[in-house]
């Protein structure tokens, strides 16, 4: 199997600041200053073409970072990505310009991609036709439902072709039917065999499309491997952290958080 | 050096992307209002307006400024002939700044070198500068300070201008993704630099007001001081500025490659961070 994605010890810190004061200090003295957060540490895991993988995980555990590290937006802190082929984020802020129109919004996002004039031109209908807005199309982006809204920059993400895609929760706001149209068309990627992670936290979604999962807990990669095989033991784990007393739960959730902050 | 080099390769390359963006940078700014672009012209013209009352009127200046050539100019016109590289300036530095700290969210995970942020933002201030300072020209036309040989220096000032606007944006735009309050400082600094650069005073006022030579030589150090007075020489068709002033002009472009130098190193060293800082 060819490797698409190939993540190696990636850890990823964030400074957490008491005061403005810790700020400076840290950007000044050379070993830096303050404490850190480890939002990600020591992920390693590959990803082969065609492959369909679910994140799976409670809030606060690094799915999102993990996700734009794959798709190059954030860099990590430590460790290394390689990725083969081009990826891309879709996420439900979609970064649409509010002020233009919806077919304006279009040319913009894919200018910004890397693409000439040409290709922008052939693109343009078929992602108009993939949005089903119908005449808002060339109405103001402002005046779009955030449905509407989801759709348009669902539309575009998908029709640039990535190699990789990163889907973060973005199918959760679209209705049934458009949602199902995603799911066609994601299919259809994964026969033409690209690779797509998928953040959702409907766990029915994942099951129907996703065969192997990752799951993250608190930074580290819990588990890795097939779908059937992690979520009886995810769905396991949140049934007993749903059992515990308040206090169980307290006193776990801070253990946890501990153990993710170090010093500098 | 090298990292200039790969900046300006990058300007190069995304040449139709920044022309496009700047476009649309231009009409998601203006479509709100209901003048719409018009407000581009009005803007310039209020602050015109209210300078030449301040200045010209109220505290007297109505007597004419002799220009390089000698000939006399009435105030209004020695002000709109100047200003006009204000009016271009200060949004470009200003908006140049947070260019790159305001749209990362939305440009992160593009396929465009962030370099090229900053230029579409000139850029689409540069196109309403042609618009402004198409139309002094003619009202220039309608005074004796008429479309002269001269008027061939104005393509070089006006790259001078992006140039310098370029290179400074860079390092603006840099430090003040880095520590937001750079930006804060830069816009006290322009405030400042708009009193002490010649857009409301002519430079022979320096001595009458009994200021020492030296104050006068370090405003020069200011390079908007050679833009504002080249483009004056420009449009009333009084000197060539750039060849008369030699020395000076090989000290702007001294410190445009200055800047561009240090802007360059330091964006591309931290650009792989900037989503880090915010």
């Amino acid at each position: 199997m060819e490797k698409s994605v190939i993540v190696k010890n990636v850890s990823k810190k964030y400074k957490m600041y008491a005061k403005n004061s810790e700020k400076i200090l840290d950007l000044i003295s050379p070993k830096g200053y303050g404490k850190s957060f480890y939002a990600l540490h020591d992920i390693s895991f590959e990803a082969n073409k065609g492959d369909v993988i679910g994140i799976i995980g409670v809030n606060g555990s690094g799915k999102s970072t993990l996700s734009n590290i794959i798709a190059g937006i954030i860099p990590p802190t430590s460790g290394s990505v390689e990725i083969h082929g081009e990826a891309a984020l879709i996420a439900i802020q979609s970064g649409l310009k509010k002020e233009l129109t919806g077919r304006e919004n279009i040319e913009l996002k894919c200018l910004m991609l890397g693409f000439d004039k040409k290709q922008i031109v052939e693109l343009t209908p078929q992602i108009i036709e993939f949005a089903d807005i119908g005449d808002f199309i060339d109405q103001p982006v402002k005046t779009y439902s955030s449905g509407m809204r989801s759709r348009l920059g669902f539309a575009i993400s998908i029709h640039i072709d990535p190699d990789i895609l990163v889907i973060d929760e973005a199918l959760s706001v679209g209705d049934q039917t458009f949602a199902d149209k995603c799911l066609d068309k994601m299919n259809e990627f994964k026969e033409k065999g690209k690779t797509i992670f998928f953040i959702s936290h409907s766990i029915s979604q994942m099951k129907k499309f996703c065969e192997k999962a990752l799951w993250v807990q608190y930074g580290h990669v819990e588990q890795y491997g097939l779908m059937s095989e992690v979520m009886p033991e995810y769905e396991a784990f949140i049934k007993k952290y749903k059992k515990m007393t308040k206090k169980e739960k307290k006193a776990f959730q801070e253990n946890v958080r501990k153990s993710r902050i170090v010093n500098a | 050096m090298k990292s200039a080099w790969k900046v300006i390769r990058e300007q190069c390359k995304s040449l139709y992307l920044i022309r496009r963006l700047s476009l649309y940078e231009l009409k998601s700014e203006n479509t709100n209002n209901y003048l719409g672009m018009a407000w581009v012209v009005i803007n310039p013209l209020i602050q015109i307006f209210i300078y030449w009352l301040v200045f010209g009127k109220i505290l007297g200046r109505s007597n004419d400024i002799p220009v390089d050539n000698g000939v006399p100019a009435p105030y209004i016109i020695w002000l709109i002939s100047g200003i006009i590289v204000w009016f271009l300036i200060q949004p470009a530095i200003i908006q140049g700044s947070k260019s790159i700290y305001s749209r990362i969210r939305f440009i992160a995970k593009m396929n465009f070198p962030m370099s090229a942020i900053p230029s579409y933002v000139i850029l689409e201030k540069f196109y309403q500068h042609l618009m402004i300072t198409g139309i002094v020209i003619v009202i220039l036309q309608f005074t004796q300070f008429k479309i002269s040989i001269y008027m061939i220096q104005l393509p070089y000032f006006m790259f001078a201008a992006l140039a310098f606007l370029f290179s400074v944006s860079l390092i603006t735009s840099t430090f003040s993704t880095i520590v937001r309050d750079v930006h804060q400082v830069l816009i006290s600094l322009m405030r400042m630099m708009f009193y002490l650069t010649p857009f409301l005073w002519e430079p022979a006022r320096l001595a009458d007001a009994g200021l020492p030579d030296f104050f006068q030589k370090i405003l020069l150090l200011n390079p908007m001081y050679y833009l504002v007075q080249g483009y004056r020489s420009t449009l009333l068709g009084a000197s060539w500025y750039g060849i008369d002033h030699i020395g000076y002009t090989a000290y702007f472009w001294g410190f445009v490659l200055v800047a561009l130098i240090f802007g360059s190193f330091v964006h591309l060293k931290f650009r792989d961070h900037f989503v880090d800082y915010l």
